[in-house]
């Protein structure tokens, strides 16, 4: 991974986002930059391979998923990602608080397997753009790598792609968040969080798809 | 009774069914007929064709699913039933596209409404595009032959809280509203007609007529993906499609040469444009892609008094056409209000915050109610709609522009929204964008609606109903196809999908490609049997 610039070469500002005419100045060199991110990050030795199997992780709950689409690097940004994301709605107990973050990045990424090429190219782009040191402290304007990266500074970042007029971040902040939301509250052990009981118990009992499970 | 599965039952009895990922060497297949989609438009022209004696091949991007897979869960029904795995969007990111891709289509996943083409549509095409053989007298027979046909009759049960929101709101705000027709047999009022229907109660593609075609000797083969209509002079000659691996999304590196009398894309409103783009077929006039339509979508959602629970109960009943043709035809833009379903994934997937803003949302949600406006688009020359294209892999995308007078529709919808909930009872309106808050009355809230910007992104957009782009027309210099769905420059291919619509619909469109493709299949039948 590239080594990031050092602060004081930055522009730091926390206006919630440039306004509309220094981002029109910027655009078509930013537009730029985000096509040229992929290839960058491969050249600057950021993982670029499905991350496969974690198994010989010492830090994450033992799973035998294997990753099809998310590399190493975008499993560390929704590591930061998630607690931020998620919220209060994730458990407190370390274990299974990182079982919960675990299981819902698997299910990240086996969405992502089916969303098909034309998808996966742009999530591929949005997830170097965050990874790559250089853009991920100028663009996201996130100075720490994402393993070391607070929930406050995750949601920051969050807000200010939220709130940006910059349709561009606006867009990302849908990606991220979406992906991540339907992970999480879509799946089942989850469903209580949302008051949903599943589905109504007297059609589970009587249809036959059921009856082997 | 409706428990009986056809497809299981078909399997036993011969039909001939093949999955695209058990092709293990490069073939040919040949028929009368080879169709393209197995939705809405291929199921119905399938069907017709091969009870008429023709040999038909219906041929089918995505998979097979069938009762024994829809178990009501939201995860590996967006998976597997959707486009994308239900990332699908237009060019910019901007809308979120909700579209089938298994076997019945997006009939396998929409949520049962099935309108007539509005009158003033029908006229409008007449007027406007020279197609007065489609006036609604000369359209009901085909109407009400596919009402009997897929059993659409008006709810006869009472709409659920979600539903029943809307028919308050309006009640109380003198806004006419009425009952939706459904097409549905037995249905058991559980509300999960968009993971794919688990008791077979919905009368789609699925169970209706691919069935049909199928036990009429049609031969189905799915995981295929139509590439290429290869032509000759004014005539395709053969399909070239690619088989897909068992996991829906990567090709097998096999390929299958389709040979046939006749062709007919029924690929959607966005794949049959892309297909024809892909084939380099003439297009004189660079037709082809143009004027898409999707109905845009916005949403208001309110935490109301009692539970509504609107994740249980049929998910579509009750309509208001009061602001849809109020402007006249092509006046300001009209629009359609109906509910969507909440389950959890879709909520959380729909409504655009993170944290303990999101989670307080979805600890809400049995509280919500959402309302929905389709925006008819395509009627006004401001509405030009958007533009199919192909990217390098020559896959389709859609690019759609919101032009002022979409965005003039799309604020009026939220007034109207936020009028309707809160006149039901609505404790708190919230509009899907980015800069809403929670507004506790409807002052506020119409104070907030005049004052956000009304700009891609912010405002979250959807589109479930995905048409023309091979729009039809008397003059082939502004249209693919004639009034029959017969293409203006090649002689033995027909389009019959929601692409072939000069407008959208200003309703949910199955009923409308269902009625169009039953009209010019039986017309295609004879022609061929001559």
């Amino acid at each position: 991974m590239m080594t990031s610039l050092p602060d004081d070469t930055l522009h730091q500002s926390d206006a919630p986002g440039m306004d509309r005419r220094s981002f029109l100045k910027t655009g078509i060199g930013g537009a730029f930059f985000l096509g040229t991110v992929s290839v960058s990050a491969g050249l600057s030795g950021c993982a670029t391979q499905p991350a496969g199997s974690l198994g010989d992780s010492t830090t994450r709950p033992a799973s035998s998923y294997q990753f099809r689409f998310l590399t190493r690097d975008d499993i560390a940004l929704f590591e930061a990602l998630l607690p931020a994301i998620a919220g209060p709605n994730l458990p407190e107990d370390p274990q299974t608080r990182r079982a919960a973050i675990a299981g819902t990045i698997e299910r990240i990424d086996s969405g992502i397997h089916n969303f098909g090429p034309a998808n996966q190219k742009e999530l591929r782009r949005l997830f170097d753009l965050l990874n790559f040191g250089l853009t991920r402290v100028t663009v996201a304007r996130v100075w720490s790598s994402w393993p070391n990266v607070s929930t406050d500074e995750a949601h920051a970042f969050l807000e200010r792609w939220r709130t940006s007029s910059i349709g561009l971040f606006n867009n990302g902040y849908i990606a991220l968040t979406k992906i991540s939301n339907v992970a999480f509250y879509g799946y089942s052990d989850n469903w209580h969080l949302s008051g949903y009981p599943g589905p109504p118990q007297y059609a589970v009992d009587a249809l036959p798809q059921f009856k082997n499970a | 009774m409706q428990l009986k599965d056809r497809i299981a039952q078909g399997y036993e009895s011969g039909w001939k069914v093949t999955d695209g990922a058990t092709l293990t060497e490069n073939q040919t297949f040949e028929a009368d007929v080879v169709i393209i989609g197995t939705g809405a438009g291929g199921g119905t022209t399938a069907e017709i064709l091969a009870q008429s004696g023709l040999s038909v091949i219906l041929v089918e991007e995505g998979r097979l699913y069938y009762q024994k897979d829809f178990k009501m869960d939201e995860l590996t029904a967006y998976a597997s039933l959707y486009q994308e795995g239900m990332s699908r969007v237009t060019k910019d990111g901007a809308i979120a596209i909700l579209q089938g891709r298994c076997v019945g289509g997006s009939t396998t996943v929409n949520w049962t409404s099935s309108f007539r083409t509005p009158d003033e549509t029908l006229n409008h095409w007449a007027n406007r595009f020279g197609l007065d053989s489609l006036r609604p007298d000369a359209m009901t027979p085909w109407f009400d032959g596919r009402e009997q046909r897929l059993n659409i009759e008006p709810w006869a049960v009472d709409p659920n809280p979600n539903n029943d929101v809307l028919r308050q709101g309006c009640e109380k705000l003198g806004y006419s509203w009425k009952v939706i027709p459904r097409n549905v047999k037995g249905c058991w009022n559980l509300g999960y007609c968009g993971v794919g229907c688990p008791t077979n109660a919905k009368q789609g593609s699925l169970v209706t007529t691919v069935p049909g075609a199928l036990e009429n000797d049609a031969h189905l083969i799915y995981g295929l993906r139509a590439e290429k209509l290869v032509a000759n002079q004014d005539r395709i000659e053969h399909l070239q499609a690619t088989a897909m691996s068992a996991d829906g999304v990567t090709p097998s590196g096999i390929t299958v040469t389709l040979k046939a009398r006749h062709f007919v894309s029924a690929a959607s409103a966005i794949g049959s444009p892309g297909l024809l783009l892909r084939s380099e077929l003439p297009d004189p006039y660079d037709r082809v892609g143009k004027r898409s339509f999707i109905h845009p979508v916005n949403v208001t959602v309110a935490e109301m008094p009692d539970k509504i629970d609107p994740f249980y109960g049929a998910p579509q009943s009750i309509y208001s056409d009061h602001f849809n043709f109020s402007g006249g035809v092509d006046g300001p833009a009209g629009y359609k209000l109906e509910v969507p379903p909440m389950h959890p994934a879709m909520a959380a997937g729909v409504i655009p915050n993170h944290g303990q803003a999101q989670a307080t949302n979805m600890a809400g949600l049995p509280w919500t109610n959402a309302v929905l406006a389709l925006i008819r688009d395509g009627f006004h020359p401001d509405s030009p709609g958007g533009t199919i294209g192909l990217r390098d892999d020559g896959s389709p995308y859609l690019d759609y522009p919101v032009t002022d007078y979409l965005w003039d529709g799309l604020r009026r919808a939220f007034h109207t929204m936020a009028e309707v909930q809160f006149a039901a009872g609505a404790k708190r309106v919230r509009l899907m964008h980015l800069d809403s808050d929670w507004y506790t009355n409807l002052a506020d809230c119409k104070a907030a609606i005049d004052d956000v910007p009304m700009e891609l992104h912010r405002v979250r957009l959807f589109t479930a109903h995905q048409m023309g782009g091979c729009g039809m027309g008397a003059n082939p210099e502004e249209s693919v196809v004639n009034a029959f769905g017969e293409h203006h420059h090649i002689s033995n291919l027909s389009v019959h999908d929601a692409s072939i619509f000069p407008t959208s619909i200003g309703a949910n469109p199955q009923l409308s490609v269902y009625a169009l493709a039953a009209r010019n299949s039986s017309r295609l039948a004879n022609k061929l049997k001559e």
